[in-house]
């Protein structure tokens, strides 16, 4: 195997734990800190590991945006442990659709690559789209495993476990691959001060989304109707027979997919 | 103008405390309570995530990190913790390495300090003896240097934190030991200090004869004493010139006990946001929150102010302390440290206290069940308004001395030496 390069695309998301609500369901955004999500945290995890394991010879972050936060994120994910990392500014932030999204990080895979492995969370902890990953594959006309809950490469062959509703699949696909990584493929490591500190110091790297060449015209402005957390209420007697009425709760938690 | 946000390293190492401490502390610290110890495989782990010797320079082994730093992390600690053993277990091994990385020989440091970092030693304080806490110059630990060089200390020190620890870690450690030097009587001007390491390298040293005590709250860190039969310690151990280990020890316990209040409000804002989901939802006399009355409410305000002030004296002397010790152009000379420092520890544990006391009434009956714990917190902060790093008389004594003027307030360490 030559030098393998891996390439991880970060999000800023909204952190959902902080996340209010006004009395209709409209999320109050503005108050909302950001962060990067989970399952990307989970991804820049699993390039390190590569290269802790001697699988992988650099590991390169990117997130799309121009903010101060999304170069926060870019040092946290230095402080995990990366190589280099990208920050593609684009103009409005806000109305990036998974499209564009896309079509940034296929081309700038192009532009700094070749990468033999990139990496996404399987879906934003906010949106949920869950298309990049796939759209990236799809664009550069890479294999796509998807959902991975663990991962493993050897020689050339990455193979990944991934859980669904009747069962786990084992899927395995030769390089190059894009590879989508849930939040439960692993602990990620929490940096420490050191790492933390010594983050500060190294360089982002800033690219204009404009002068990749991705189609780029199509910036689709979408409106959102409305944010709804849809809420179900369900009533147990519990009054008489303890015991039945916790077997008719879990039955009733077990079909809203609960537990 | 006065910029009061944190910086962005500071904030992104908080959340990295705040990490840590979810996973691996706040699930334990219950069982670490009832069961009264922390695991050593938990203190291996805050070691092994930089979380000991922060403030230390990096040359000997520390984080090269901040007081306020420091700080941050204690308060995230206890906030996860509210019995607060890990958070006093952390807050000892943070603030004495420093005292020794100020005050210390460089061989003694370059020994000590890179294992307190790892995990795999303690270092805390030793001054406390039976005959008394705050009267320091009364203490009757003697070291005589012997014709080799070598000092030989005979004494017995009591209510000192982390004496089982030091036993059960892989490398052991020791303390800032306060002694005085020759002979014992009334006096701050003949006073020494040492790094004293009854267990080191692994093996317990002769002459050291500990005991442990029964506490009633932070069952988690151990409260002991000893004795000090004819111990040797070499001279590179000791911890600044002959006779002048009065002030730096007053200055270690200025470091300590920032991060002690820090721990206390760590522990009250983790009160306070128990009861915040309590007194919103806990619904009476037909559906009205409790928070609707203001008998509630306004305590709640009271009580809020007062922990956020608290959390200002703690900043504000942390980020003192860092312009004094750890800057190359000190703003500030150790003793203009003493009245904030003291306004902190006197605020930050007497506001948990009070903190405490309300939450604990406002659960009603389930406040006084195990499972509600809020106890723990109540009485693992409370050793902080008794004393531990400071009684609290001392620190109103600090603060009127410093107010009023050291010739009005009698001035307890001008009393006439023995």
């Amino acid at each position: 195997m030559g030098m393998t390069r891996v390439l991880v695309s970060i999000k800023l998301t909204y952190d959902v734990n902080q996340l209010k609500f006004e009395k209709d369901g409209t999320p109050i955004l503005d108050a909302c800190p950001r962060v990067m999500g989970e399952a990307d945290k989970c991804a820049i995890e699993e390039a390190v590991k590569l290269k802790e394991s001697g699988k992988a010879e650099e590991v390169v972050a990117l997130t799309i945006g121009s903010t101060k936060e999304h170069q926060r994120i870019l040092r946290d994910a230095y402080a995990m442990g990366v190589d280099k990392a990208y920050m593609v500014r684009l103009d409005s932030d806000d109305m990036a659709t998974a499209t564009t999204i896309a079509k940034i990080i296929a081309s700038f895979a192009e532009k700094t690559g070749p990468y033999d492995i990139i990496l996404l969370g399987s879906g934003a902890s906010d949106t949920h789209s869950s298309v990049v990953g796939p759209m990236v594959a799809s664009l550069l006309g890479y294999n796509l495993l998807a959902n991975a809950d663990r991962i493993e490469v050897k020689d050339s062959l990455v193979s990944i476990t991934s859980t669904l509703e009747d069962g786990q699949y084992v899927v395995e696909s030769p390089l190059p691959v894009v590879v989508t990584v849930t939040s439960e493929a692993n602990q990620p490591r929490i940096p420490t001060i050191r790492d933390i500190l010594r983050s500060k110091k190294k360089p982002i790297e800033e690219i204009e989304a404009a002068d990749l060449e991705a189609d780029l015209s199509r910036i689709e402005l979408v409106e959102i109707k409305k944010f709804e957390v849809p809420r179900k209420r369900i009533k147990i007697d519990a009054t008489s027979n303890v015991g039945e009425a916790v077997d008719k709760l879990i039955k009733e938690l077990e079909n809203e997919g609960v537990i | 103008m006065v910029d009061f946000e944190f910086t962005e390293d500071e904030i992104r190492f908080r959340d990295s405390v705040r990490e840590f401490a979810q996973r691996y502390i706040e699930p334990k610290w219950i069982e670490i309570d009832e069961k009264g110890r922390i695991p050593v495989d938990l203190i291996k782990k805050m070691g092994d995530q930089g979380l000991f010797a922060i403030p230390v320079p990096e040359e000997y082994g520390g984080m090269g990190g901040s007081m306020v730093m420091t700080a941050l992390a204690i308060e995230e600690i206890a906030y996860h913790d509210p019995a607060v053993a890990v958070a006093v277990y952390a807050l000892l091994n943070n603030g004495w390495p420093l005292a020794l990385a100020l005050f210390g020989q460089e061989e003694a440091k370059m020994e000590i300090l890179p294992k307190v970092a790892s995990g795999d030693a303690f270092f805390g304080i030793a001054s406390t003896e039976p005959q008394g806490g705050s009267d320091v110059a009364g203490i009757k630990t003697v070291a005589k240097k012997r014709e080799d060089g070598k000092w030989v200390v005979n004494g017995e020190k009591t209510f000192i934190s982390g004496v089982r620890e030091l036993q059960e870690l892989p490398e052991g450690g020791g303390f800032f030991l306060v002694s005085k030097t020759e002979k014992t009587g009334w006096s701050h001007k003949r006073i020494t200090t040492f790094a004293l390491l009854p267990k080191w390298n692994g093996k317990l040293r002769e002459g050291w004869k500990p005991t442990l005590y029964d506490d009633i709250g932070r069952h988690g860190l151990s409260t002991g004493g000893f004795t000090l039969e004819n111990f040797e310690i070499d001279d590179k151990y000791r911890i600044g010139d002959v006779n002048k280990g009065f002030y730096l020890v007053l200055q270690g316990f200025n470091i300590a006990r920032i991060l002690v209040a820090a721990a206390t409000i760590g522990s009250g804002r983790w009160a306070l946001d128990k009861a915040k989901e309590w007194l919103r939802t806990r619904k009476l006399f037909k559906g009205r929150p409790i928070a609707s009355f203001e008998g509630v409410s306004f305590r709640y305000a009271e009580l809020y102010t007062m922990l956020e002030a608290a959390r200002y004296f703690v900043y504000k002397a942390a980020w003192m302390a860092d312009n004094t010790y750890l800057t190359k152009s000190p703003r500030f000379k150790p003793q203009d440290l003493n009245l904030p420092v003291a306004m902190a520890k006197m605020l930050g544990p007497t506001t948990t206290t009070e903190i405490y006391t309300e939450v604990l009434k406002w659960f009603g009956a389930y406040g006084y069940t195990k499972e509600c714990a809020a106890h723990r917190g109540w009485l693992g902060t409370f050793s902080y308004t008794i004393g531990a790093e400071g009684a609290q008389n001392i620190m109103k004594y600090i603060i009127a001395r410093d107010t009023l003027g050291s010739d009005a307030v009698r001035n307890v360490w001008a009393e006439e030496e023995d």
